[in-house]
């Protein structure tokens, strides 16, 4: 990288009227924000002028406030067809959705420092396959590395089966690249060994939800504005998908809009809503559960539940057993609903149930969150008693990571339970669902082959592999890594670290040849010997996965450099096209994936372009929530590639799933579970889809079920964990300024300058104890991580209880060690240290346990303590030129 | 410590001795980019010559900024902004001069305190007036999507969406009076400083 310091402009080239004018979308956050590019050739010298006459934004500058300025972040220059453009990326000032002012964050509106230009830090983006050679990763051809992989892969699916071959991937770098993963690695490799980039395994991220029918991304953007009470747990949207928070909730607010925030840490968004009459709800870690029930209860105890719907919308008990108790229960949502511990009958059994749990007594819950009692009170008050005149305020419920990985099922069951006493579901202003992370960009070309995984609870029910715990048993002999760190993303990082040390760098056999035989004879040997080969695909080199571990790297071209398509958290589908070369040799991951499974002998990926791969994979988009099908109809009756339609929608896209109307015109889908939407009387027209969760929910019946909550499944690993002595909770999360790994972020001078390094926000009580000052390196570090070590056949109800593991030998305490710069602020719970949540070189998950929540097969990534003590002073502490230690939450 | 630059440096920053014309042949020029990120730290620029540089590294000096006086250093009170326009009486031209009390990159004055900013958002053009921050040294958060700076590191954003940091106004001290030199970051709304 060239300069860790940013040095401002002061000055940027303008487009000139003639510019070429490319319309997509934000390559980060969910909200998906819509971009223009304004390309033209560096040749000539040509560059717009500042009256509106003589630029493409038809503006005089200087612009108005909200206008077209260009910031000198959003300015680069590329190849485009070999010769250099200059490319200016902002907001789209015209687009309809989303954005729809021009707004953007800073994520987006620096996107032009993404792009790659070698006289920039992006400068070592990959260019070239490389195979490790005598320790080195060298510089191939495709033909040389696709060879050797498709050897070895071969070999390793026939030696050791199909479950040695491991596949951990993105789940969300575009629906092209997504869907010819997974058919390579579900329909062709049929590996059981495979998860996206998020979970150790490929289970639902929100079982309650699942449970109850509520799809994750059901709300549209509107429905978060017209709620009269929102409720937000663990997350800040201000923070990590801002134009939701700025553009939706911001003007909500000042409209009135009651806003709770369950949170530990306060961040702008909170403090914004705090100064506008809004709630704070400053819960301890993993203390949601007892939280919500508690404002459950206070709802039902005072009647304050929306009978109403909860007659007409939830199940009573023969429609709960209903679908349930048949067939083989192999899957995990019946066995859920089966098992006793969830299902209820109905409303009132679910609130006598309630009723009688001591943690969901307001004044205990409180004690156990360390909260102010009243707030259970206020936040029970806001969101369901009614009004002077009868009626009740429209509520609606969002969650994000903070809240569904600390205690994953019972969280997203409590949830659940309280979105429907309060009538969330489908209406506007009146919803629950997922706020969203990354954007949603999968395509399945496979189904997951869950009876070949060992893992088996009890009750006659298996769930999928637990990849980690896969490999840690020495079982993964081949890992093919897609465009995530693995290690770091995952939880008690740094013993994974060593394993996979001890199953690549350390083996003996290593690659000292330049011959392919020997090559090939080699990465078998070590595979023979109880060792592991790693492929790895990504646009940076990343330690270790691919600079330490990957025995082949292959790399891939991204965002602007392939035509690409993905959805945002209100399922609108947009088209993401090329508009300057990849570089150097670099594919993108479906050309890649497909090339390998020819080498391999698999049929069926002869794709010409990323069209085609979209088009063959249009039909396993039908009933899914971003279903397209009906656009490639629709463009095949126009004459069109599916590209080409999608195109045609620009930054508005197109919002899943999709329908077609007997005109053939196209009708999308505001909100998901639409209970007043009447579909067409004919029904579906040609392939369309109608299913229950246009009208209704993802249930059995249609209807919602509600659910117990029970505290005691994740009790013993909470009362266990929680911090001892001078321990605190060490959790993480993300920051606004940088995105996952920081891959585009540890190369924009800019955010460098912020965020040089990771921190930990402490507060000022525990800085003090230990002698701690803003700007100080500190050490975070723990000796008790535990990691679950064995994978065991569950027969017990009990098995899988932490206490259980323990006490039958199946956790190991493993010890970590991280360090950080300290911000010193009030703005985080005093109990709680607070860092980002993926830097690859200070990973705070090294601090988290390596233990799923039982029930789902999900790790709660939020749940980590640890112990801080000062190491010394940073570099930062008194320069002036990188990070600041002011506080983030100035209202 | 004096913090009073060398004259000759000022010209040759702001393009007064036709150090411009000559830019990019002299192997001792520094330019306003430099100054400014040293300036936290050294309070007395020296002019040394790098040895073995080529001269076509040399950084050059192009924008040619006003020297326009400001106000006295002696009239200024901790954590009363002084408001002034800079570096024309143009769109966006809205400046505040303050002494923060602590020291500060790019701070003039014996306790090296004194910034000058830029009062336009630099996200989407938010005005910053009114929005000071003495507890925290800060401007913000920013009426319209709530970005905060930081003024004792160069404008940077403590929490928020600016594309760029707050454009810092480069300060010199003659005596008791306070110019403005020079600016450090394109103003919002403008595609030049310079030229709107």
């Amino acid at each position: 990288m060239s300069t860790p310091y940013y040095i401002p402009e002061e000055s940027v080239p303008l487009p000139p009227p003639d510019a070429d004018v490319i319309s997509t979308a934000c390559d980060y956050c969910v909200v998906a924000c819509g971009y223009k590019v304004y390309r033209w050739p560096v040749a000539g010298g040509k560059v717009g002028g500042p009256k509106a006459e003589e630029n493409a934004f038809g503006e005089d500058f200087p612009v108005a406030p909200l206008g077209n300025w260009i910031a000198p972040n959003q300015h680069n220059i590329v190849l485009h067809n070999g010769e250099p453009h200059h490319v200016v990326i902002v907001p789209d000032k015209g687009t309809d959705f989303v954005n729809f002012d021009g707004n953007s964050s800073i994520r987006g509106g620096a996107l032009a420092k993404k792009v790659y230009n070698p006289q920039t830090p992006t400068r070592d983006r990959l260019k070239s396959p490389m195979i490790r050679m005598f320790g080195v990763l060298m510089p191939v051809t495709w033909d040389f590395a696709l060879d050797i992989a498709a050897e070895v892969g071969n070999y390793v699916l026939k030696q050791h089966g199909t479950n040695a071959y491991g596949v951990k991937t993105f789940s969300y770098g575009y629906m092209e690249n997504t869907y010819a993963i997974t058919k390579y690695a579900l329909r062709h490799v049929r590996t059981a060994n495979f998860t996206f980039h998020d979970t150790p395994s490929d289970v639902t991220s929100t079982p309650g939800f699942r449970d109850a029918g509520f799809d994750n991304f059901g709300p549209s953007y509107d429905d978060w504005a017209d709620a009269d009470t929102l409720l937000m747990c663990g997350t800040d949207p201000y923070e990590t998908k801002t134009i939701l928070f700025t553009n939706f909730i911001m003007p909500a607010i000042q409209n009135g809009q009651r806003a709770i925030f369950m949170v530990p840490r306060k961040t702008a968004g909170v403090a914004y809503a705090e100064k506008n009459g809004g709630l704070y709800i400053d819960i301890q870690p993993g203390t949601d559960l007892p939280v919500v029930l508690a404002i459950a209860r206070v709802i039902v105890e005072n009647g304050w539940e929306d009978a109403e719907w909860i007659q007409q919308w939830v199940n009573n008990k023969w429609e709960s057993s209903s679908g349930f108790g048949q067939g083989t229960r192999n899957t995990p949502w019946q066995w859920r609903t089966t098992w006793g511990k969830f299902q209820t009958a109905g409303f009132e059994d679910w609130k006598k149930w309630l009723l009688a749990q001591e943690y969901s007594k307001p004044e205990v819950a409180a004690e156990m969150a360390q909260i102010d009692v009243a707030k259970i009170f206020t936040a029970a008050r806001w969101m369901a008693a009614p009004r002077e005149d009868g009626s009740r305020p429209k509520t609606s419920i969002m969650i994000e990571k903070g809240f569904y990985w600390s205690n994953n099922t019972g969280n997203t069951q409590a949830i659940s339970a309280l979105g429907i006493v309060c009538g969330c579901g489908g209406r506007p202003g009146q919803v629950i669902g997922r706020a969203g992370g990354h954007q949603r960009g999968g395509l399945r070309g496979g189904g997951y082959p869950r009876n070949k995984s060992p893992e088996k609870l009890p009750g006659r029910r298996r769930r999928a592999i637990d990849t980690d715990r896969y490999l840690m048993s020495g079982h993964t002999r081949l890992a093919h890594v897609i465009g995530t760190t693995w290690v770091q993303a995952m939880c008690g990082t740094q013993s994974l670290q060593a394993k996979f040390d001890e199953l690549t760098t350390r083996n003996p056999h290593q690659v000292a040849s330049f011959s392919k035989q020997d090559i090939i004879d080699t990465l078998k040997r070590r595979v023979d010997s109880g060792g592991m080969v790693v492929w790895n695909q990504d646009i940076y080199l990343v330690d270790p996965i691919g600079a330490r571990y990957a025995d082949i790297v292959f790399p891939a071209s991204g965002w602007g450099e392939d035509t690409f398509t993905r959805a945002n958290g209100e399922r609108r589908i947009r088209l993401y096209p090329k508009f300057y070369d990849a570089p150097g040799e670099s594919k993108p991951d479906w050309w890649i994936i497909a090339n390998l499974a020819k080498k391999m002998g698999f049929e069926g990926f002869d794709w010409k372009d990323s069209n085609e791969v979209l088009e063959e994979g249009a039909r396993f988009s039908r009933g899914s929530r971003k279903d397209f099908f009906m656009v490639k109809v629709a463009a095949q009756r126009e004459g069109k590639t599916l590209h080409q339609k999608f195109g045609e929608f620009g930054t508005n896209g197109i919002q899943g799933p999709v329908l077609m109307d007997r005109d053939g015109n196209l009708i999308e889908t505001k909100r998901l579970h639409d209970v007043n939407r009447s579909l067409p009387e004919e029904g579906p027209i040609g392939s369309a889809v109608f299913n229950k969760k246009l009208t209704h929910f993802n249930s059995q019946t249609g209807k919602c079920n509600i659910q117990k909550a029970p505290w005691d499944l994740f009790s013993s690993y909470w009362e266990w964990l929680k911090p001892r002595e001078d321990e605190i909770w060490i959790s993480s999360g993300r920051i606004n300024e940088r995105w996952q790994s920081g891959y585009d972020d540890r190369r924009r001078p800019y955010i460098v300058q912020r965020w040089p390094e990771n921190w930990i926000e402490i507060h000022p009580k525990v800085a003090a104890a230990r002698n701690i000052e803003s700007g100080d390196y500190v050490q975070v570090y723990s000796d008790r991580i535990p990691v679950q070590n064995n994978t065991i056949v569950g027969v017990e109800g009990s098995d899988f209880d932490f206490a259980t593991l323990l006490k039958n030998g199946h956790i190991e305490l493993t010890r970590a060690s991280i360090t950080a710069v300290a911000i010193v602020t009030p703005a985080v719970k005093e109990n709680l240290g607070y860092m980002d949540f993926l830097h690859t070189a200070q990973p705070a998950n090294a601090l988290a346990g390596r233990v799923v929540d039982w029930i789902s097969g999900n790790y709660n990534y939020k749940m980590g303590v640890g112990k801080v003590q000062k190491i010394g002073e940073s570099p930062y502490k008194k320069q002036f030129r990188s990070m600041s230690f002011a506080r983030r939450d100035i209202a | 410590m004096e913090t009073r630059l060398d004259p000759k440096i000022v010209q040759a920053i702001n393009g007064e001795n036709d150090e411009a014309k000559k830019a990019g042949t002299r192997p001792c020029l520094m330019n306003r980019r430099q100054f400014l990120l040293t300036g936290g730290i050294a309070t007395t620029v020296v002019m040394v010559g790098i040895p073995n540089m080529a001269e076509a590294q040399t950084p050059a000096v192009i924008s040619t900024y006003p020297r326009k006086f400001i106000t006295k250093l002696s009239s200024l009170k901790v954590d009363e902004p002084f408001d002034f326009l800079y570096p024309d009486e143009g769109d966006y031209s809205e400046s505040m001069l303050v002494k923060l009390g602590t020291k500060a990159g790019g701070g003039i004055g014996p306790k090296e305190d004194v910034v000058g900013f830029n009062y336009t958002c630099t996200h989407q053009g938010g005005p910053l007036q009114g929005t000071y921050q003495a507890a925290d040294k800060a401007l913000g958060p920013c009426p319209l999507h709530l970005t905060t700076f930081d003024l004792t590191r160069h404008g940077i954003f403590i929490s928020g969406q600016a594309y760029q940091s707050l454009p810092q106004v480069l300060l010199e001290l003659e005596g008791d009076d306070i110019f403005a030199v020079g600016m450090f970051g394109l103003i919002y709304g403008r595609f030049d400083n310079l030229r709107g």
